[in-house]
């Protein structure tokens, strides 16, 4: 029944072109333009109930110039968007172009890099090989280092334990100095005399290389003589022999690499200690 | 009874007078583990200039093998002297160096060389030892290792072992064996049997004129003596079961060897000509890897007796047992020094196979080396040095030496050479 009234409606006929036309325009300018484009200004939208009862002809007259004002409008959009989209194109082009260019250059830019990367690779090994050797090498002196160290610290330790026995047998002599505070004896200070024993002492055994000396316990005996500056004044005379020509020998040389031996400045104290008796037990005692 | 009082009192004036003017004394116990510093210098050629190998070279990695030397770099030290008069001996003192060692080579016909050498204590400010020898030009090495001989006995007062041979097995082309000899130090290979079977435990005879060794080439394990200045050689051993692990008795007329017979793993004794076997020791237990003492009288074996495998010594006048290892779960394959003071075994130790070192009086045991997988450890004849078989980081097997010291382990330069079984040669006189 509605549809037979809008046949003779003239009015909503041209009130329904017009907002056909407004649908399609505006769906064109959806899907041509696209969102990233300002949406055009398209007049006023007449809404149904709002619209004024005007005569026929001014209806039509209206509605006539209204259509070529939409047209116009569709034209100056469709341009518009033309232009807009040619100019999409060009640049859509020059992008193109550029990307391109851009990719060659990055395709450049990527074979030099992995040239690069390549020498940078074979540098890279040869390092990791040197560094490889180097370290191959150094795990290998590290080795000898260690051994060495080892064998340094088991020294240290017993040198450190004879140290301490010594300090408290030193202490038990030094008791009754203490005590007395300068117990003197021939006119001597016993106390700093031990002192300079002790020194004398942890000197010369530093230098014995036990290993010349066999394994049986053995002792043997020297005689030195000192000038004041700690050197020796002629060689050591042997007064005991070990029996092991390679272990007197060795002993001799811990005697003569000690010097300049320690020696108090008090020349009361150094005439005590300018001639002395060496007793070498390089295995220990039993 | 006034006079009496007098003597007395005159006596203790005496003696405490004597006792104030004594001589101080100081006792000096125990010392150190070093290595003594020694610069060999280039020896200086005089005739014709040839290339001869480098003796000094020789010299030195001899003395530093042994562990109780320490060679100096001598690079750079300008004045190379020709005899002890033209020594600046304060320069060899601030180089720390306490001996030094300098040479001539003297080309002679005949492709001979005279070698004279002159070794300088530098404390003394005096030459010590010296000498001249005269050989072929291709034996400078041998030259070279004799005067080191002649320095370490010097220096050492033990013989040096720097001229003696070795002998080891090399595994080649997979499936082959070679039984070589060569000098201490892995120069002068040559092949004693080129075999298709495994060859094992080569033992040198105390002559140092024949090798025993244990071959697989009758499809188990025989034992064969062969001479090594002719190639001749004889079945010593091939009864029922295995036959192993031979070990020739001090005096070379004997040989300690392992049969499987009737029973497990067991000692016997058999004649080098291979006669008059008999049995050992009488036990259930596995023993095996004998080794005799110097003087004869006693051999160390390793046994499972007690568990795991230890160390015991067999005394064969008294027929008595007894143990020798007590550290550590895990003992074998022991050898004793030329004078019977110290023993050399593996031992496992965390889980790795090390060298033990063990001092017969005080029975101190010394791990020598690091592991993981040691093997095989023979002393030097002079008691000085082992050798054993070891894997370093790449896997390969090698073969190096290790001083008792503990300070020096060296591998033999025997390339990628798959090496096992060592033996060390007697010192020949």
């Amino acid at each position: 029944m509605k549809f037979f009234k809008l046949e003779n409606n003239d009015e909503l006929q041209a009130n329904l072109f017009s907002f056909a036309i407004h649908l399609a325009l505006f769906l064109v300018m959806i899907f041509s333009v696209g969102w990233q484009t300002k949406i055009p200004y398209y007049g006023e939208v007449e809404i149904w109930d709002s619209v004024p009862v005007q005569k026929k002809i001014n209806k039509t007259q209206t509605t006539s110039n209204k259509k070529i004002k939409q047209q116009k409008k569709t034209t100056k959009v469709q341009k518009s968007n033309e232009a807009k989209a040619k100019a999409q194109k060009e640049a859509d082009i020059k992008l193109k172009k550029k990307k391109a260019a851009e990719k060659k250059a990055a395709e450049k830019k990527a074979k030099k890099l992995k040239k690069q990367k390549a020498i940078k690779d074979l540098k890279k090994k040869v390092l990791k090989q040197e560094k490889l050797d180097k370290l191959k090498k150094e795990m290998l002196e590290k080795e000898k280092v260690e051994r060495l160290q080892q064998q340094v610290i088991e020294q240290q330790k017993i040198e450190k334990m004879q140290a301490e026995l010594r300090e408290n047998e030193l202490k038990q002599q030094k008791k009754p100095a203490l005590e007395g505070e300068n117990e003197v004896k021939g006119g001597v200070n016993t106390g700093e005399l031990n002192k300079y024993k002790l020194l004398i002492q942890q000197k010369i055994q530093q230098n014995v290389n036990q290993q010349l000396c066999g394994l049986d316990y053995i002792n043997l005996e020297f005689r030195i003589s000192l000038m004041p500056t700690g050197e020796l004044l002629g060689q050591p005379k042997m007064t005991k022999s070990s029996k092991i020509k390679s272990c007197d020998d060795a002993v001799e040389r811990a005697i003569i690499q000690s010097q300049p031996l320690p020696l108090p400045k008090d020349s009361g104290l150094f005439s005590k200690l300018k001639n002395l008796e060496l007793k070498f037990h390089p295995n220990g005692v039993e | 009874m006034n006079k009496f009082l007098q003597i007395i009192f005159a006596g203790f004036i005496f003696f405490s007078s004597s006792v104030l003017h004594a001589l101080e004394v100081i006792e000096i116990l125990g010392g150190k583990a070093s290595q003594i510093p020694i610069a060999v210098m280039p020896f200086k050629s005089f005739g014709a200039q040839k290339a001869i190998g480098k003796i000094n070279s020789v010299i030195k990695s001899d003395l530093s093998r042994s562990g109780l030397f320490y060679a100096l770099d001598t690079r750079g030290v300008i004045a190379a002297p020709n005899s002890d008069k033209e020594v600046n001996f304060s320069q060899w003192k601030s180089l720390e160096a306490q001996f030094l060692i300098i040479g001539r080579i003297d080309f002679l016909k005949k492709e001979k060389v005279k070698v004279s050498w002159s070794l300088i204590d530098v404390y003394k400010q005096q030459t010590v030892l010296s000498g001249e020898y005269v050989g072929k030009e291709k034996q400078i090495r041998a030259i070279g290792h004799k005067v080191s001989d002649k320095v370490y006995e010097r220096l050492t007062g033990s013989k040096g072992v720097f001229h003696t041979k070795i002998a080891f097995v090399e595994k080649y082309n997979n499936q082959k064996y070679k039984l070589n000899i060569a000098d201490y130090d892995g120069y002068n290979i040559t092949s004693l049997l080129d075999s298709k079977m495994p060859i094992i435990s080569p033992k040198w005879s105390p002559d140092g004129k024949k090798i025993a060794y244990v071959s697989f080439e009758k499809e188990k394990p025989v034992i064969y003596i062969q001479e090594i200045a002719t190639g001749k050689r004889k079945l010593l051993a091939n009864f029922k079961g295995n036959n192993s692990a031979p070990a020739w008795s001090p005096d070379g007329k004997r040989l300690a060897i392992v049969l499987t017979y009737n029973t497990n793993s067991q000692i016997y004794l058999i004649n080098a000509d291979g006669s008059d076997v008999k049995r050992l020791i009488r036990s259930r237990s596995i023993t095996t890897e004998p080794s005799w003492s110097p003087d004869g009288k006693e051999i160390y074996y390793t046994s499972n007796q007690g568990g795991g495998p230890q160390i015991y010594k067999f005394n064969l006048e008294s027929s008595e047992v007894s143990r020798v290892t007590f550290e550590g779960k895990y003992n074998l394959y022991p050898s004793l020094s030329y004078d019977g003071k110290l023993l050399i075994y593996l031992t496992q130790d965390q889980g790795n196979f090390k060298v033990a070192l063990q001092n017969l009086q005080s029975n101190q045991v010394l791990k020598l080396t690091k592991g993981p997988l040691d093997e095989a450890p023979v002393f030097a004849p002079n008691g000085h040095m082992v050798l054993f078989v070891y894997k370093d980081y790449g896997k390969t097997t090698k073969i190096g030496t290790v001083s008792i010291n503990g300070l020096k382990i060296d591998p033999l330069p025997l390339g990628s050479r798959q090496v096992q079984e060592p033996a060390w040669g007697p010192i020949k006189n």
